[in-house]
C-alpha cells in the first residue's frame, strides 16, 4: 500500500515539473480562449462602429422607403448618435436596358396624350355642335363628329393597351436590373444587405433579404420586427385609421430572456451561455487529457525504458497502475483547482462579473470537479490499456495520435449539438459513458445544475460502474501486457488473456 | 537457503520450464548458465515474484516465497531500464524508498555507493548524461541500495568493460562474504569461472548440471597434461597410449589414453628423452564442459 503512495508521489512530482504541464496549464487554455473571444469581440467591435448601408429595390409605394429609414433611425443608433442603418433605394438610372424601355414607355405616353388631346378636342366640338340650334347640317356633323370620335377611342383603347404592356415591361425591366445593380453593390461591399418590397405588398407579405450573412440573426430579426411595423401600419393607414393611434398600437413588446436558474433568475445572454458552455468543455478535455496523456507515455516509457521490470520487483502491477492512475489524477485535479483559482481571482479582481456569468459558481465548480475525476479515470483505465498493450515507441506514436484524433469527437459533438440542449438525442448521448462529462459539462453550465438533477445522478452512477468494469479489464491487460516485450499484444491474446486470468 | 521445487513454466504451447530445481546455500555464489533462451531469465522472474510458476515452488529458509517479504530481494533485470530524465540521486532514492527505506537513509545509502563505484560526482546529473557502462553501475546500485538477503543478478557482466567488470566482481565477493545469497544468470563462461563457486547449467528449462565448481572440473577432467621443455618434443609422435591434443615447437597438452596401463613408465620416458620445465594437469575448463553437455542434451532431445 505504501508503495502505491510512493508510485503516485514520484509520478505526480516528476510531470509537475516538466514543461508540458506547465504548458497545458497555462499558455494552451489562454491561447484557447483569446482564440475563441477574439473573433467574438470583432464581431462585436465593428457592429458598434460601422454605419450599415441597407440597399432597397421597391417595386411598390415610395413611402415605404421613407418609413422605413424612420423607424430605423427611432431605434437603432451607434453610440455616437448617428442612425447604425441608411436605406438607399436602388438606381437603375444607368442601365441602357432600363433607359431604352424608359424611352419608349415615354413615347407611347406622348402618344396617348395626343390622342387623349384628339379625342378631348372632338368631343368638345360635338359638344358646340350639339348646343348650336340653327347648325346647318347639325345631323349630319353630329353623324360624322360621332364616327370620328368612336375611332379616335378605338384608337387611344389600343394605345392604352400598349401603354400598359410597356409599364410592365418597364416594371419588369426595373425589377431585374435593380436587382442586378444591387447584387453587384452587394458584392463590392457598399451594401451589407438589400431588401426587395414587391408591388403588392398589401396583399402579398413577402420581403425578400439578400445578404452573404443571413445567419446574422440579430440583423435579419431586426429589419424584419422594423419592417413589419411600417407595412402594418400602411395597411391600416390605406383602411384610414387615424396614424397617430397606429403608431401607439404598434408599439412593439419586447422580450427579455430569462432562464430558471439554481440561484435566483438570470438574464440570459448569448455570447456568455454559448462561450462558456465551449471553454467549459475544452477544458474538461484539456485537463482529461493532459493527465492521460501523461499516463499512457507514462506507461509506454517504462514498457520500452525496461523500468517496468525493476518496479514490478518492488511493487504489485496493481500497485504500479493504481500508483501511476492516481499519482496522474492528482497532477489533472491540481491543473483544474489551478484553473478554479484563477477564475476566482478574476472574478475576485472583477475581471469577469460573476453575477452575469450565471455558470461561474462553487457548486458549477465542483460539478467539473466531479466530472473530471470520473471522466478521468475512465479515460485513464483506457489509456492504461492501451500502453501496456503497445510496445514499441513508434507504435506509440501512432497510436497516441489516432487517440487524440478520436478523444477529440465528443467535443465535436458537443459543439454540433449545442444549439438545441433540449432535444432527446442529446439526452441519448449523454449516457454513453465516454460522451458523459462532456455533455454534463455543456448541459450544467447552459441548463443550470438544478435542471438536472436526476441525470446528475444517473450519470454519476453510469461512470462509476463504467470505471470499475474498465479498470478490472485494464488491470488485467496490464499485468499481462507490461511484460510483453518487442511485441504487442494481439486481439486473440487480449480475448484470451480476459477469459483466464 | 533458497530452494526451487519441480518449477514448471509454459507460455501459451512452449514449455519454458520443466521441472526445474536447485539450491542455493548462503555464502556461495550461485550461476545460472545456459545458452540463450534456456529459461534462466524465466526462472529469475519467477523467483522474483514477476512471473507466477505453473506449477512448483520456492521456499527461503523454509518459507514459501509469497510469504517473504520482498524487500529480501535485489534485483538487476537483464534488459536494463532508468527514467532518462531525472536525476541519478532522486532515482536511487525513489527506488530506495518503494523497498521501504526512509528517504534520508536511501540518500545517504545511495551517495555511499556512489562513491564506491566512483561514480560521486554524478550524482545530480541527469540519467540521460551518462554513459551505458554508468548507467549500467546506476542500476546495480538500484538493485542492491537496500541490503537485500537475496542478491538476484540477471547478466551482470554484459555491457561492461573489463576495469568494471573487476569493480562488479569485487562488490558481488563483499556480498559473499557477508553471507548474501547471490544468483547470477550468465552465459559468459569465463566471469563464472572467475567468481563462482556453485554453477546450474540449464537448457531448454531442465537442469542438466548442478553442483560444486570444483567437483564439476574433478568430474570432467580429461587426463589432460600440460608439457613444456627446452627441447623439441616432436618423439611424442612416437610414443603409444599418448594422444596430442595441442601442440606448439616446445609445448604440448597431450592425454593419456590408456590409464591402466603403466603411467609411471610413460612419465619417466618422457622425462628421459626431453628437459622438462613445466610438467602439469591440465584443469578441465568450463567453457568446453558447457558446449559438450549442451551438445549432448540437443542431440539427446532430438532423437
Ligand atoms: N513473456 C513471454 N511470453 C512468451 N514467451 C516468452 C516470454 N518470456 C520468455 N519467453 C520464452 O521463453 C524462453 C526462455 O526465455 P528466457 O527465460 O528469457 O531465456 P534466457 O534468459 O535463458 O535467455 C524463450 O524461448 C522465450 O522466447
Ligand atoms: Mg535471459
Amino acid at each position: 500500500m505504501k508503495n502505491f503512495f510512493r508510485i503516485a508521489r514520484w509520478e505526480y512530482m516528476t510531470r509537475f515539473r516538466s514543461r508540458s504541464f506547465l504548458f497545458s496549464t497555462f499558455i494552451l487554455p489562454m491561447l484557447f480562449s483569446l482564440l475563441i473571444t477574439l473573433p467574438a469581440f470583432f464581431l462585436t467591435y465593428e457592429e458598434e462602429v460601422s454605419t450599415k448601408l441597407i440597399g432597397v429595390v421597391n417595386l411598390g409605394e415610395r413611402s415605404l422607403v421613407t418609413n422605413l429609414q424612420k423607424q430605423l433611425n427611432k431605434n437603432f443608433r451607434l453610440k455616437n448618435g448617428t442612425p447604425e442603418y441608411v436605406v438607399m433605394p436602388v438606381s437603375v438610372d444607368n442601365s441602357p436596358d432600363y433607359k431604352k424601355a424608359h424611352s419608349e414607355l415615354q413615347t407611347m405616353q406622348a402618344r396617348m396624350d395626343s390622342i387623349t388631346q384628339a379625342y378631348n378636342a372632338i368631343k368638345d366640338l360635338r359638344v358646340q355642335y350639339y348646343n348650336r340650334r340653327n347648325l346647318p347640317n347639325k345631323n349630319y356633323l353630329l353623324q360624322k363628329t360621332y364616327d370620328e370620335m368612336v375611332e379616335t377611342r378605338e384608337l387611344k383603347d389600343l394605345i392604352e393597351i400598349e401603354l400598359e404592356t410597356h409599364q410592365a415591361q418597364l416594371d419588369s425591366v426595373f425589377n431585374s436590373e435593380a436587382r442586378r445593380a444591387a447584387d453587384s453593390l452587394l458584392f463590392k461591399q457598399v451594401l451589407n444587405a438589400y431588401l426587395v418590397i414587391p408591388e403588392d405588398i398589401e396583399d402579398n407579405s413577402v420581403i425578400e433579404y439578400h445578404t452573404y450573412t443571413p445567419g446574422n440573426l440579430l440583423e435579419a430579426e431586426r429589419l424584419h420586427a422594423v419592417l413589419n411595423e411600417i407595412i402594418i401600419e400602411a395597411r391600416m393607414a390605406n383602411a384610414n385609421i387615424n396614424t397617430r393611434q397606429i403608431s401607439e398600437w404598434l408599439e412593439p413588446v419586447q422580450l427579455k430572456k430569462y432562464q430558471l436558474r439554481a440561484r435566483g433568475e438570470q438574464e440570459w445572454n448569448f455570447y456568455v451561455e454559448f462561450y462558456g458552455s465551449i471553454i467549459g468543455v475544452v477544458l474538461l478535455f484539456m485537463a482529461i487529457f493532459t493527465s492521460g496523456g501523461f499516463l499512457f507515455s507514462s506507461v509506454l516509457q517504462e514498457k520500452t525504458n525496461r523500468v517496468i521490470e525493476v518496479l514490478l520487483s518492488y511493487a504489485s502491477s496493481r500497485q504500479i497502475m493504481a500508483g501511476k492512475i492516481f499519482g496522474l489524477g492528482f497532477l489533472g485535479l491540481t491543473q483544474v483547482l489551478i484553473w478554479l483559482g484563477i477564475a476566482a481571482l478574476f472574478v475576485f479582481l472583477n475581471l469577469f462579473q460573476a453575477g452575469q456569468i450565471p455558470y461561474l459558481n462553487w457548486d458549477n465548480a465542483l460539478y467539473f470537479l466531479l466530472y473530471f475525476c470520473l471522466g478521468y479515470l475512465l479515460y485513464a483505465a483506457i489509456f492504461v490499456s492501451i500502453g501496456a498493450v503497445f510496445s514499441s515507441e513508434q507504435e506509440a506514436q501512432q497510436i497516441n495520435l489516432v487517440l487524440r484524433t478520436l478523444a477529440i469527437l465528443p467535443v465535436l459533438l458537443v459543439f454540433l449539438l449545442l444549439k438545441e440542449p433540449n432535444s432527446g438525442i442529446i439526452q441519448v448521448l449523454t449516457y454513453i459513458p465516454l460522451l458523459t462529462p462532456y455533455f454534463m459539462i455543456m448541459r450544467i453550465s447552459q441548463q443550470g445544475a438544478l435542471a438536472l438533477q436526476a441525470d446528475i445522478y444517473i450519470t454519476t452512477v453510469i461512470l462509476v460502474v463504467s470505471i470499475i468494469g474498465m479498470v478490472f479489464v485494464a488491470a488485467k491487460i496490464f499485468r499481462m501486457g507490461i511484460l510483453m516485450y518487442g511485441k504487442k499484444l494481439n486481439w486473440k491474446e487480449i480475448k484470451l488473456l480476459l477469459k483466464t486470468s | 537457503m533458497l530452494e526451487v521445487k519441480e518449477l514448471r513454466k509454459a507460455f501459451n504451447e512452449n514449455q519454458v520450464l520443466d521441472s526445474l530445481s536447485f539450491r542455493v546455500k548462503p555464502g556461495e555464489i550461485f550461476s545460472l548458465l545456459g545458452p540463450n533462451g534456456a529459461g534462466k531469465t524465466t526462472t529469475i522472474r519467477i523467483l522474483m515474484n514477476i512471473l507466477r510458476a505453473d506449477e512448483g515452488e520456492i521456499l527461503y529458509n523454509g518459507e514459501p516465497r509469497s510469504k517473504v517479504s520482498q524487500r529480501k530481494f535485489g534485483y538487476l533485470p537483464e534488459e536494463r531500464g532508468l527514467y532518462q530524465r531525472a536525476t541519478v540521486l532522486a532515482l536511487l532514492t525513489y527506488f530506495g524508498t518503494l523497498n521501504n527505506m526512509s528517504r534520508h537513509r536511501a540518500e545517504i545509502e545511495a551517495i555511499r555507493f556512489l562513491d564506491r563505484m566512483g561514480l560521486v560526482e554524478y550524482t545530480e546529473k541527469m540519467v540521460n548524461e551518462l554513459s551505458k557502462g554508468m548507467q549500467q553501475k546506476i542500476q546495480f546500485i538500484a538493485s542492491t541500495l537496500h541490503a537485500p538477503e537475496i542478491l538476484i543478478l540477471d547478466e551482470p557482466f554484459a555491457g561492461l568493460d573489463p576495469v568494471n567488470q573487476i569493480v562488479l566482481r569485487e562488490i558481488i565477493r563483499q556480498y559473499q562474504e557477508e553471507g548474501k545469497i547471490i544468483i547470477l544468470s550468465t552465459h559468459q563462461m569465463d566471469e563464472v569461472e572467475k567468481l563462482s563457486d556453485h554453477i546450474c547449467l540449464i537448457n531448454q528449462g531442465r537442469v542438466i548440471l548442478d553442483g560444486k565448481m570444483e567437483e564439476i572440473k574433478k568430474q570432467y577432467r580429461e587426463d589432460a597434461y600440460y608439457i613444456e621443455a627446452e627441447d623439441d618434443l616432436g618423439f611424442l609422435h612416437e610414443m603409444e597410449d599418448i594422444e596430442i591434443l595441442e601442440e606448439k615447437n616446445k609445448s604440448c597438452k597431450i592425454a593419456i589414453k590408456n590409464m591402466n596401463g603403466d603411467f609411471k613408465k610413460i612419465i619417466s620416458k618422457l622425462f628421459s628423452r626431453a628437459t622438462v620445465k613445466k610438467f602439469y594437469m591440465v584443469e578441465p575448463n568450463l567453457h568446453d564442459i558447457f558446449i559438450k553437455l549442451i551438445q549432448k542434451d540437443n542431440s539427446q532431445a532430438s532423437k
